[in-house]
């Protein structure tokens, strides 16, 4: 029978043992309430049933400041992170999200830094029991559960794990220590039918971008909707930061005392400065043109050049956003505007 | 997955002659130190530590370990490599993007249309176009500069004559003594003999050139596929991953920076 079974009471151990040549990181409460993704220092600590909108693990495959190069007394030195890190607790449309930067970073002219994290990083994903009303991975096929393209995937069965192995590197870690798991029973594998199928049956938002893909296309959507939604964007960038899949960077030198850092740092394509060439021309001045740009790179370009959405449906755009004017938002007012059109 | 070699490491060139072609470009003689193969219409970061990289077009030709670079002073990175002078350091990494389909002018008219310091990657084309002299039928240049003093590589129109390539040049602003055309290139197109329908054509300059020139071409009959040109873009990293030069579905610097105005015929250049 395929998978295994963790006994909850066993998933410190496990994690103590794979901390042993590796960087924990796993999602913990500040003091402020919020959760983020940082180094575990105690693992009882970890934060078990999060929300479904945590933020992205994204920095830690590009980080928002990372020095990638030091000149010092005419030598160039590549600083790449060689640290191992299994990441606890990630969402699977964060693990859909990384298979598509994959494609992004890796597939031509491989970005070593990107690269060299990925490779040295466990991904350990957490099935949503009970996605977040902004959630819409469900119609994407980026959650709740994945079916691949995941190290390990674990779904909370109540007082016991299923486990899921999806690549080499996710073996490893199970067959090491394999005295913890244990073979699952038939009625192990229907609780998990259940789990996946109650939660499927929760998300409150079914999107589908396919369909609103072809009506962009099909130039249904026109200037004017587009105009109303830069309107109301007040260029804060938070889409981009929060987003799995934003991945756009500027690299810049800091000059210290006895050496030179080249870094690279999160930029955003809604920034009006993003596009600017030499002498002050700014390309994409009007405000539309980028929001135009953010949202066709993720609804039509991004399918045509890595095969998937440029969105995964995770839902964080729709908290961090001011304005309203988040994925979801304006895909589901697309699909009003349009129908309305064709039945008025 | 396996370790991956740093693409964005540069290589340390040595400057062997920097010389100024007007007062505000200079002409840069690179060693680098070990072969490099290029072509015309690729790129490279030419980066300075403290400072930044920059995208520049190699603007000379198969020398694989002496490359030239037109560089005209634009702003923060390129004012820096201004005050570098020969037998001083500068970096670069590339070559990076696509190049001009040069085969395509084979057994043809071509016509090149530049304007300012546009004609720096075009400089390698004619270069090539003069090696293959015998291969391409009519050779014009068509050269516009906001002033006489602006034109560039001026010492080497005379060899290109030689080669039996027309020069014709413009300017906006004549000054005193200045026997040739007066006002944009775009109103030069009388000046190519034979037809533009069966000619191929490589166009840079600023965007608002290139958009007039791209159009006139393509109005006066001359195919889409035929007319091609260089773009500019905000680049910071050259090879399709920092985000910033993507437009409508494309990386100006991995799909392009050269593209036939078939392909780009959507775009408004002028943006
Ligand atoms: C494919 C290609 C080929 C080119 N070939 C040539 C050529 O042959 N010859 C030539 O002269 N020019 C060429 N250019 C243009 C040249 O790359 C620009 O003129 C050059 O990048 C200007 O850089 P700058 O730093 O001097 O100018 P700036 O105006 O100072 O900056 C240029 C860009 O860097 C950004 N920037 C500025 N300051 C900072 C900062 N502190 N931190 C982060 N970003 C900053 C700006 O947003 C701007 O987009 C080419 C461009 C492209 C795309
Ligand atoms: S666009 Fe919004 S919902 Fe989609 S992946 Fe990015 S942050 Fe998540
Ligand atoms: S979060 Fe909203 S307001 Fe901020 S940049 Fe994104 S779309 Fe604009």
């Amino acid at each position: 029978m395929k998978g295994w079974i963790l006994p909850k009471n066993s998933l410190s151990y496990w994690l103590r043992q794979l901390r042993k040549d590796s960087d924990l990181i796993g999602p913990l409460r500040t003091p402020d309430g919020d959760i983020v993704f940082e180094s575990v220092e105690k693992i009882h600590e970890i934060v078990l049933d999060p929300p479904a909108s945590l933020p992205s693990v994204k920095e830690f495959f590009l980080p928002q400041y990372e020095t990638v190069f030091v000149f010092k007394t005419d030598t160039v030195r590549p600083i790449q992170e060689k640290r191992k890190r299994v990441i606890f607790g990630l969402r699977s449309c964060d693990v859909a999200a990384l298979r598509l930067l994959d494609r992004f970073f890796l597939d031509s002219q491989p970005d070593p830094y990107y690269s060299e994290r990925r490779k040295n990083t466990l991904l350990i994903s957490v099935v949503c029991n009970r996605p977040d009303p902004t959630c819409f991975c469900v119609g994407i096929g980026a959650g709740p559960y994945l079916k691949e393209g995941f190290d390990i995937q674990l779904t909370d069965l109540g007082d016991r794990y299923m486990v899921e192995i999806g690549s080499p590197r996710g073996r490893r870690a199970v067959r090491e220590y394999s005295f913890v798991f244990q073979r699952p029973r038939k009625t192990d594998l229907e609780d998990q039918f259940e789990v996946q199928l109650s939660s499927t049956a929760r998300f409150q938002q079914r999107i589908n971008l396919e369909g609103v893909r072809s009506l962009i296309l099909s130039q249904r959507v026109d200037e004017g909707f587009w105009q109303e939604v830069a309107n109301r964007c007040i260029q804060c960038g938070g889409c981009v930061y929060v987003c799995p899949l934003c991945s756009c960077f500027t690299v810049t030198d800091r000059v210290y005392q006895e050496h030179i850092e080249r870094v690279r740092l999160w930029d955003a394509c809604l920034f009006k400065g993003f596009t600017r060439l030499a002498g002050g021309i700014l390309p994409n001045d009007a405000p539309v043109s980028r929001t135009k740009r953010w949202f066709y790179h993720k609804l039509i370009y991004y399918p045509e050049g890595i095969g998937g959405f440029g969105c995964v449906g995770c839902g964080r755009c729709a908290v961090v956003c001011p304005s309203k004017i988040d994925m979801a938002t304006v895909v589901l007012n697309i699909k009003r505007v349009s129908e309305n059109a064709v039945s008025g | 997955m396996r370790s991956v070699v740093n693409i964005y490491t540069p290589l340390k060139g040595k400057i062997e002659e920097a010389r100024e072609l007007c007062p505000d470009v200079k002409l840069y003689r690179v060693r680098v130190p070990k072969e490099v193969h290029y072509y015309p219409g690729q790129f490279f970061m030419l980066s300075l530590w403290g400072y930044g990289e920059v995208p520049i077009s190699v603007c000379s030709l198969d020398d694989t370990q002496t490359l030239e670079f037109t560089v005209r002073k634009a702003g923060f990175v390129t004012s820096a490599i201004h005050q570098l002078q020969a037998g001083d350091t500068i970096w670069l990494r590339g070559p990076y993007g696509r190049r001009f389909p040069l085969e395509m002018s084979y057994h043809r008219d071509v016509v090149v249309v530049a304007g300012g310091i546009g004609l720096a990657p075009l400089r390698a084309v004619i270069q090539y176009l003069l090696k293959e002299r015998r291969k391409v039928k009519r050779v014009t240049l068509l050269y516009g500069s906001r002033t006489p003093d602006g034109l560039l590589y001026r010492e080497e129109y005379d060899t290109w004559r030689a080669s039996d390539v027309k020069v014709v040049l413009t300017v906006d602003c004549p000054s005193d003594g200045w026997r040739g055309n007066v006002g944009v290139v775009t109103t030069l197109w009388h000046q190519v003999e034979g037809e533009l329908r069966e000619a191929v054509a490589y166009v840079c300059g600023p965007p608002v050139m290139i958009k007039a020139a791209l159009t006139d071409l393509f109005l006066l009959g001359m195919p889409a596929d035929r007319i091609v040109t260089t773009l500019e873009a905000h680049m910071k990293c050259g090879v399709g991953k920092c985000g910033h030069c993507y437009n409508d579905g494309r990386f100006i610097c991995t799909d392009g920076p050269v593209f036939t105005y078939k392909e780009i015929k959507e775009w408004d250049l002028t943006l």
